[in-house]
């Protein structure tokens, strides 16, 4: 169907946002190209990756293949089927979520436990997690929405359900996982209509809970002084995120050229995950920088344009599911970046579509296929088919 | 567009008032504008850090991966004087793993490794096997054997640039180009002697290292690395060879210890030719003993016996004390000086000066010599470079014992007279006879080639006083000398003998030392040749008989090399062609 609607005439009304589609498949492609970039030397350098240069970018591509394939079927999938399950898929997040944590069953990465081994690969719960806390926050708070106002009914339970999952997360602990949950549940809520004033409460609980959190925790705190001032002790905790910044310092307006990067050379850790940005702003320089910005922005933009859209149409179920991508996908995007610029504290987020990564993949293919199947809808509604 | 959402608003609000309610337009343009303000504030960000900060930023990296690195200069060369190899540096590499990498390697692969390298498989294995970062396979290995390992592109296995210094000549001149140890510094001969020169400079380049310590960028030389300097020797290579064969012969030829033999240019001090026996080869120094090691002519004194007998003969004359004729008697052959007895190993009758040292009669040199005062005779010894260091700047050259003329009895200024009781270098009693090839001067030896001459010295001895000792030098190699195996076809020679008692223990053994010293072309000297053997044990013992044909030989083939025009009447030459053919 979306190749139907790429090989439609160009005379008629266009079945499909064309810019959100190209600005999704532009940054996967970008994407494809600077994990490959940012790999080489580690993958080739490394016994764990058999030395091979490829091996992130062969592995990224078929993660790629199977995340357009999902997105094929989920663009099939109405709103109203996944409305219909977003429960059950957030119950089976939670799962997901605590199975995990079973010693045995999760794997552990550097003191981190996010991961279930499948055999050909490792699944992220908690990137699934993030599409479903969309689906479920959105059938949640238009179920509610007579009760909008009501504290006891309308809001307790969706914040007992995010202490829930976001007690998981940090159980794991995926810090920078539970920041982008909170934000899409709390996102959705306030945009169903929740009080201002009660927003502004949870707000601030929110900022008081986090406050908390660093101090209490010595490794998170460790890394909010990393990220205050990186060359107090840039060899120690300010290790990652300087070499990050000489990494943008280096690549000037524009760049030192594609594959040219040093800092990708083992001095930059995760350069192809978290920090991947770091190398194009190393390669590609400001230009390369504000090209991936602005197609954030449209991104943004355009999930935003939709989900006014479906109001228009009395659609609010897929109104709060498009806008909820768009916060989640320009809230994760903005902290990656911030990290990546130090304007943010040091926390494992990865660049959503770009950054390398099987789970996170699919699940931003799978949300951006829901957002454009939203968009086909209302266009089917404006030609007055019935869905 | 406009005309749809014309038609829309209409539809929205006859039937949802609710949703109107719920979902009001501010909230998602206010969440839309915070995510488009945080886009803006990463813009302005990276901005800052590419655009502004970038010089702070820079600075900070290149201090994390912008490392000067240094240019090893390559060490000079070292010649002989026309411009032939003795020492040169070849490019080698060495092959270097990290263990942990190299254990990847398939069966197959080891094997190959094996095969090249020539290393036992079991070896490598237990390199493989290593616990270290770090492990050494193999050093000095050809370019052309590294770039075979480097085409199999074995895991973990690395090479490093380095040099070898190569001996073209092998053992035939090890003792004067000496040798270098493994990080590239003199350890001995010229290659210490002229190490300043020859190290040169290293330079410095400045790169871009990845955090493993491999260079992924050259960013530009610092400073080039400055070469060191060639050193050009003195040294002739044929004439070299000359005398290592033909002392290599003698030593062999009388069951000898050892031998040292010296060619110098008297019109120039430049010493030709210097070789030991025995002697070692320096491109396989596995198995060095001391002996092989020792560098004989400069570092080993002796008493040199009858050689010293011309100096006695010559300051006699000078000093107007006797003349060429004066006749002396040295019969019976003995003479006693307070309780001990010179003797002559030949008894002779009365002799003349030049007899004296033609025939070598101890007793007549003794007697020429006790009637000067002790210090005049020092003085002479000191003149000639007795006592002193040959100042060659060579590692471990020895002055010799010269022994302070105040404590002189007689009967040991009349044994120094013939060369016992005072104890010289090879290098120094060749460097004596200069005094004979050059009317009298000294001179300084030169181990490097000099291109400015003439060179001159202090006079010892007046020009007239040199002609006649060199008279009597070239009566000493005549059939009724004691030096006739010394002649050379073609040409007019003169030389002395010595055969010397040694002292093992303070007292005098029955083991020699042989020596022959000698100069020709008589009518202009050009060369002088000192050759000495240590303990002959063979039938003959006599410096003439043992260190004479050497002589004969080296002189002869070095007169030749050079091409000096022979000066000996033909028929003598033509004599000694018929002897050869028969």
């Amino acid at each position: 169907m979306m190749l139907a609607a790429l090989e439609a005439p160009r005379r008629q009304v266009p079945e499909i946002d064309y810019a959100l589609l190209w600005s999704v498949l532009l940054l996967l492609f970008a994407g494809l190209v600077m994990v490959y970039s940012a790999s080489i030397a580690t993958a080739e350098g490394s016994r764990a990756f058999s030395h091979q240069p490829a091996y992130f970018l062969v592995r990224h591509g078929i993660f790629l293949c199977i995340g357009l394939v999902a997105a094929a079927v989920a663009f099939q999938i109405p709103l109203s089927l996944w409305q219909k399950y977003a429960p059950l898929l957030f119950l089976a997040g939670v799962v997901l979520l605590a199975v995990v944590l079973v010693p045995g069953l999760g794997r552990d990465v550097n003191g981190a436990r996010r991961w279930l081994p499948l055999g050909f690969a490792n699944l992220q719960p908690s990137e699934l997690m993030k599409l479903f806390a969309v689906l479920y926050a959105a059938d949640f708070t238009v179920r509610k929405m007579a009760v909008i106002h009501d504290l006891k009914q309308a809001f307790l339970p969706m914040a007992g359900a995010m202490v829930l999952v976001g007690g998981l997360l940090l159980k794991e602990p995926d810090f920078g996982a539970f920041v982008v949950i909170i934000s899409i549940a709390v996102g959705i809520l306030f945009l169903g209509g929740l009080k201002a004033r009660l927003f502004a409460v949870l707000f601030f609980v929110l900022v008081a809970a986090f406050a908390l959190l660093i101090i209490v925790s010595p490794y998170r705190r460790d890394r909010i002084f990393g990220f205050m001032d990186p060359w107090a002790d840039a060899f120690g905790r300010g290790y990652q995120l300087s070499h990050s910044l000489i990494a943008f310092g280096r690549g000037e307006l524009f760049g030192v050229g594609l594959g040219a990067s040093v800092e990708k050379l083992f001095y930059l850790p995760e350069a192809h995950t978290d920090f991947l940005l770091a190398v194009i702003a190393e390669e590609l320089g400001f230009v390369g920088v504000l090209a991936v910005l602005a197609l954030f922005a449209l991104l943004v933009q355009r999930a935003f344009a939709i989900g006014r859209r479906c109001v228009q149409l009395d659609r609010l179920y897929p109104a709060l599911v498009a806008m909820g991508i768009g916060i989640w996908m320009g809230v994760q995007s903005f902290i990656n970046m911030g990290v990546n610029m130090g304007l943010l504290p040091t926390k494992g987020l990865t660049l959503p579509l770009m950054s390398f990564g099987g789970s996170g993949i699919l699940a931003n293919c799978l949300a951006l296929a829901i957002l454009l199947r939203v968009d086909w809808e209302n266009r089917q509604l404006m030609r007055g088919a019935k869905l | 567009m406009g005309v749809r959402r014309r038609g829309q608003k209409g539809h929205r609000f006859a039937e949802s008032p609710v949703l109107q309610l719920a979902l009001q337009g501010w909230r998602s343009r206010l969440v839309g504008l915070v995510l488009m303000a945080a886009f803006g504030l990463l813009l302005a960000r990276g901005f800052y850090l590419q655009v502004i900060n970038n010089d702070f930023l820079q600075e900070k990296g290149e201090s994390r991966y912008r490392r000067d690195i240094e240019v090893s200069a390559s060490r000079g060369k070292i010649v002989d004087r026309n411009g032939d190899m003795l020492a040169v540096s070849t490019p080698m590499k060495s092959i270097w793993i990290i263990p942990a990498d190299a254990r990847q390697m398939s069966p197959a692969q080891k094997q190959k490794l094996a095969a090249l390298l020539e290393m036992p498989a079991k070896e490598l294995e237990a390199k493989f096997n290593s616990d270290k970062t770090f492990a050494f396979l193999k050093r000095q290995v050809p370019p052309e054997l590294a770039g075979h390992v480097a085409a199999l592109k074995l895991p973990g296995v690395h090479q490093e640039k380095e040099y070898r210094r190569y001996y073209p000549t092998g053992d035939m001149t090890a003792h004067i180009v000496g040798f270098t140890g493994v990080d590239d510094r003199g350890l001995e001969g010229v290659e210490l002697a002229f190490q300043n020169s020859l190290i040169g400079r290293a330079g410095s380049r400045s790169v871009i290292k990845d955090r493993r310590g491999q260079i992924v960028e050259d960013v530009g030389a610092l400073r080039p690395p400055q070469d060191g300097k060639d050193v050009r020797l003195a040294l002739d290579s044929k004439i070299q060879y000359l005398a290592y064969s033909q002392l290599r012969a003698a030593v062999s030829e009388n069951h000898a210890k050892a031998g040292g033999a010296i060619v110098i240019d008297a019109r120039s001090g430049e010493i030709l030719a210097l070789v030991n026996w025995p002697t070692y080869n320096p491109n396989n120094r596995e198995h060095l003993s001391g002996a092989q090691l020792r560098n004989r002519a400069l570092t080993d004194t002796f008493e040199p016996g009858s050689v010293m007998k011309p100096f006695t003969a010559a300051l006699a004359l000078d000093r107007g004390r006797v003349r060429f004729d004066t006749v002396i008697d040295c019969a019976p052959g003995r003479l006693t000086i307070g309780n001990a007895t010179i003797s002559d190993a030949h008894p002779h009758g009365a002799l003349t000066v030049a007899q004296v040292i033609q025939k070598s009669s101890n007793v007549g040199t003794a007697k020429i010599a006790l009637g000067f005062p002790p210090k005049e005779m020092w003085e002479m010894f000191d003149g000639v470079g007795f006592g002193q260091q040959p100042n060659l700047g060579f590692p471990g050259e020895v002055t010799g014992r010269l022994r302070p003329w105040k404590n002189w009895r007689p009967i040991e200024q009349a044994t120094m007279s013939y060369g016992h009781g005072i104890s010289v270098s090879l290098v120094q009693l060749a460097r004596a006879y200069t005094v004979f090839a050059r009317d009298g001067e000294l001179i300084p030896l030169s181990l490097t080639r000099l291109d400015d001459l003439p060179v001159h010295g202090a006079q010892v001895f007046s020009p007239q006083t040199v002609r006649e000792i060199r008279a009597m030098l070239e009566m000493a190699v005549q059939p009724e000398g004691t030096a006739p195996k010394a002649r050379v076809a073609g040409y007019r020679v003169g030389g002395k003998t010595g055969t010397a008692y040694k002292i093992e223990g303070g007292v005098y053994a029955r083991k020699y030392v042989a020596s022959f010293v000698g100069l020709a072309p008589i009518s202009d000297p050009r060369l002088v040749v000192a050759v000495m053997i240590d303990e002959p044990s063979g039938a003959a013992h006599y410096g003439g008989d043992v260190a004479g044909p050497a002589f004969s030989h080296i002189m002869g083939g070095a007169l030749r090399t050079l091409g000096i025009p022979p000066d000996a009447p033909i028929q003598v030459a033509q004599a000694e062609n018929k002897k050869e053919k028969l």
